[in-house]
């Protein structure tokens, strides 16, 4: 699933690093997530978005939103 | 405590767990290895809580339940060939103890299964145990590079 965290992370200025520990998680579970390796949990993907303040469909891009965006 | 401390103390205990055994071997005393081997467990638990760092996740977790799945899967198939082999084997000869009197002179004793001693027992199950673990490792080796443990970007050093 295609994702949108790194973009959201340049307009804040947080690291993958920061976000992990604002998060929660590891900073490899970030690098993960934004490579596409990894699907996060509905948790955790509600809380990304919660914490830049967006819809979670901003942030990931699921099925045919990925070519629309 | 740092991550990195930590591997250093598990390092440092494997090697003298090892140690241990040996010594134990030497006074022939098994409790000795036992008993350093829990509170190895014991040490390197508490040591693990005390990480300040984030070590685990839901990401990490899910690696860990799909590797131990996976060894789950082949180590019970190696270990029911292996155990139905065995099986053969006890079953194919009389079980038994051999007599404490080897019978009148001049005829054989019979024939019968030897108890298993008890030092290639124990052998035959560590060796088991390695190839437990050995799966264990190359499943997670295998999970966790799918899942990007080690996948580098430009922010990391």
């Amino acid at each position: 699933m295609k994702n949108r965290i790194k973009v959201y992370r340049a307009m804040h200025d947080l690291t993958q690093e920061g976000l992990a520990n604002e998060l929660g998680v590891t900073r490899q579970t970030i690098l993960a997530i934004e490579k596409g390796k990894y699907d996060p949990s509905l948790e955790l993907a509600f809380k990304i978005a919660r914490f830049f303040g967006v819809a979670i469909e901003e942030i990931f891009l699921y099925g045919d939103a990925t070519e629309r965006k | 405590m740092k991550r990195n401390t930590f591997y250093l103390l598990a390092g440092i205990v494997a090697l003298a767990e090892v140690g241990i055994f040996w010594l134990s071997v030497e006074l022939e005393r098994p409790i000795l290895i036992q008993v350093a081997f829990v509170l190895g467990v014991l040490l390197l638990y508490a040591a693990r809580r005390a990480v300040e760092e984030r070590i685990e996740d839901e990401r990490t977790a899910m690696i860990t339940q799909k590797a131990a799945l996976r060894t789950l899967e082949v180590f019970w198939v190696a270990f029911f060939a292996i155990s139905l082999g065995s099986a053969v084997v006890a079953f194919s000869r009389p079980l038994g103890l051999r007599p404490p009197h080897p019978g009148p002179p001049g005829t054989a004793p019979p024939d019968v299964l030897e108890l298993p001693f008890i030092g290639g027992f124990a052998l035959f199950q560590m060796a088991l145990l390695c190839l437990m673990i050995f799966l264990y490792v190359g499943f997670r080796m295998y999970y966790a590079r799918k899942y990007g443990e080690w996948d580098t970007d430009e922010e990391q050093d």
